[in-house]
């Protein structure tokens, strides 16, 4: 067991104790010793922030929580539609869960990292006097900045998805002018630079390699040596994470088309009968799961296959990529891994209520 | 102080933070109160949003009660949350003593709203040519003052100007809204799904426009502001809408009018179709032969279809070089490089290389 005290994070981690100037709470992702990242988009940065979490021992939790946005609001002094939840992430040895939130909107916004622990009980972390550090992506340079085309394509960045993979801090990101794509690698502690790729995609629908679109969503897995990634309509895409050399465009293979009218909101692997699978939830198709093992056999597709997207509804129906399995689980908005013993889904209902539930993975 | 209860809320600052002061306790309710630990007056004092409690029901605990401590002043409860108050939101204070025969007894206050005023205007729409082909890929919304999220999608509309329907799914959905950093500028993607020819969302749909339907772009007024308010009054742009455009921009098509040698006249730079206004404004820039760059002022001209630069300094007699950036794009995202939505049976339309993406020009001699 680790042992968890600030006054070692300080040193080991390059951490100060201090007030994090974030902005917005977006992505997360657990570090080394219990340290949070936190994807701020508003600031383009990211924050690595000691959450001081030293409970052990209580085992895995499996939270049902009905009304989870509506505890949120209670707890936050808002309306429930002043409630966003950005991510989620479970704590390494505590279990406990993390979830970014933004209270409100426009200037009034403010960033909130809420942590339930295993009896529901809602509380947050504190974002001032606590140990971090931080690393800029970069902001905005002045539109007058001659340096300013060589640097456009990091000017824009908002951090879409985020993994912590053997001292690297892996970052999806995506501008908002260029429609383009990088995946980058910084090191933590952090040293102010980091490693980016663009990358590169077979659109199977669309018949062509593209290395515009971003990535959405992506998980590591096969015991880190592979990430898989999601795009908006839906390509899902594995890379091999010892091709990532810097500066280099990276290519990953295209392993299945999940439909069209579609974008994936979160990917997460998990264990099942010695077997790693992966879910896939969506904003329009239901929860698929797709077993790694198929992925790995999966030849690339490389042809052009236009009819391929043609049955949005039905996103089993494709007749090339690696098999996928829907279930049955509604409204699925994120999903985390509980430290292997099941997965945690923010479902929201029919009448836009988002509640947490756990599922055994053997149930899956 | 009284023998009986009577309870009253009134906001209250306490060293620049709003609270909530609860006064009205009868002597020894508030004695006996003075003697319990934080955590059982959080559990006697129970302060919720209003909509939570009646989400409650009777059950007032089901949910967290505000974050947030008491501090306990000469006569009154003073609760101080960790997160402020929202204008206009309504709060409930549940007191439970336990021994009451009356049950709880709940209170509410209403937050006041601050007064909203519109200030915030739409600066700008672009494009603004008059017409746009019809697999446009880019709308461009201006403010005056930073603006909130979430709006977006229900404040932008695209409608037919023949008969006012609106037309549905124009836009690629958010979240997430693209803003730059100062929020001033958002950035709506028509639905590349589409857009590109040969994806369900073209083969079921079509294109989000409609060649020869004129459209009108509006910009409703209820678009809130950073600081909640609506702006002072909508906006809208019209367009006609052409024929797509699927070909790169060619350079080879554009105009330079050079200027005099040793004066400080603008280079102008005309091209044959307009271009994309948010990346025209760093696509473009002005170097000597040897790369150096010249310092200068560039300007957009009217329907992006021009591109003006006025140096710093006199020009000198030397060539230069007008240095174009791979990723500028026309309306409907055609780089200098690729097509955006390319037939991969037209061996032309094959990207290029990014070698040649630069114009040399001579200014014109001193008459």
């Amino acid at each position: 067991m680790v042992e968890y005290g600030t006054t070692t994070h300080l040193e080991e981690f390059g951490l100060e104790v201090g007030t994090p100037s974030v902005k917005s709470a977006g992505s997360l992702a657990f570090g080394p010793a219990g340290i949070l990242f936190v994807g701020d988009n508003v600031g383009a940065a990211i924050f690595a922030i000691d959450v001081d979490d030293n409970e052990t021992g209580s085992g895995p939790h499996a939270l049902d929580l009905e009304n989870f946005d509506t505890a949120l609001a209670a707890y936050l002094g808002c309306a429930r539609e002043d409630v966003a939840i950005q991510d989620m992430a479970v704590h390494p040895a505590s279990d406990n869960l993390y979830v970014s939130v933004m209270r409100g909107a426009g200037d009034d916004a403010l960033p909130v990292i809420v942590k339930v622990n295993g009896d529901g009980n809602i509380s947050d972390v504190s974002l001032e006097n606590v140990a971090f550090s931080q690393t800029i992506l970069h902001d905005a340079a002045d539109a007058d900045d001659p340096r300013q085309v060589s640097r456009q394509q990091l000017r824009t960045v908002t951090v879409t998805d985020m993994s912590f993979v053997d001292g690297l801090l892996l970052v999806a990101g995506t501008s908002n002018e260029e429609f383009s794509s990088t995946l980058r690698r910084i090191p933590f502690p952090f040293n102010g630079g980091f490693d980016a790729n663009s990358l590169e995609i077979f659109h199977v629908s669309h018949g062509q390699y593209e290395t515009a679109a971003p990535i959405r969503a992506f998980v590591p897995y096969q015991g880190n040596a592979k990430i898989l990634a999601s795009y908006t309509c839906t390509p899902v895409v594995q890379f091999n994470l010892d091709e990532f050399a810097p500066g280099q465009q990276v290519k990953g293979k295209t392993v299945a088309e999940l439909g069209a009218h579609n974008r994936p909101l979160d990917l997460i692997s998990f264990e099942q009968d010695g077997g790693e699978y992966l879910l896939v939830c969506n904003d329009r198709h239901p929860l698929i799961k797709v077993a790694c093992a198929d992925i790995d056999q999966q030849g690339p597709l490389t042809v052009p296959d236009r009819d391929m997207d043609s049955s949005p509804a039905n996103p089993v129906t494709p007749p090339n990529g690696v098999p996928r399995q829907l279930l049955p689980h509604p409204g699925v908005k994120r999903m985390v891994n509980l430290n292997g013993s099941g997965v945690l889904m923010l479902q929201q209902d029919d009448d836009g209520h988002s509640h947490l539930h756990s599922y055994a993975t053997d149930t899956l | 102080m009284t023998q009986t209860r009577r309870l009253r809320l009134e906001f209250a600052d306490r060293q620049g933070s709003g609270c909530l002061l609860i006064t009205g306790w009868p002597d020894t309710e508030f004695a006996e109160l003075c003697g319990l630990t934080p955590g059982e007056l959080a559990r006697r004092v129970v302060i919720l949003p209003s909509d939570v409690l009646a989400t409650a029901g009777d059950d007032y605990r089901a949910f967290p009660t505000i974050a947030g401590s008491f501090v306990l002043e000469p006569e009154s409860v003073c609760f101080m949350p960790r997160f402020p108050f929202r204008d206009g939101m309504s709060y409930a204070v549940v007191v439970d003593s336990g021994a009451s025969q009356d049950g709880p007894q709940v209170l509410t206050i209403q937050r006041p709203t601050v007064a909203a005023t519109p200030t915030t205007e739409v600066v700008a729409i672009y494009p603004t040519a008059a017409e746009i082909p019809v697999n446009l890929l880019k709308v461009y919304v201006h403010f005056s003052t930073p603006m909130s999220e979430g709006w977006a999608a229900q404040a932008i509309t695209v409608c037919r100007q023949d008969n006012g329907e609106l037309l549905e799914g124009v836009f690629l959905p958010t979240p997430p809204e693209l803003w730059d950093p100062s929020r001033r500028r958002l950035t709506m993607l028509l639905d590349p799904g589409r857009i590109k020819r040969g994806l369900a969302p073209n083969l079921e749909a079509g294109y989000p426009l409609v060649e020869g339907v004129p459209v009108k772009v509006m910009v409703a007024p209820d678009f809130r502001d950073a600081g909640g308010r609506p702006l002072v009054a909508g906006a809208e742009r019209c367009y006609r809408v052409g024929p797509p455009r699927r070909e790169r921009i060619a350079l080879h098509n554009w105009k330079l009018i050079p200027p005099v040698a040793g004066s400080a006249q603008p280079l102008t730079v005309e091209f044959d179709h307009p271009l994309d206004q948010a990346l025209l404004q760093h696509c473009l820039t002005v170097k000597t032969t040897d790369g150096t760059p010249v310092s200068g002022q560039g300007e957009i001209g009217p329907e992006e279809r021009s591109w003006r630069f006025s140096p710093e300094n006199p020009w000198d007699t030397g060539p230069c070089r007008l240095t174009i950036a791979p990723h500028l794009e026309d309306l409907a995202g055609n780089s200098p490089l690729r097509v955006f939505d390319r037939d991969i049976t037209i061996e032309d339309d094959a990207p290029t290389n990014k070698d040649a993406l630069q114009v040399e020009f001579n200014c014109a001699p001193a008459s």
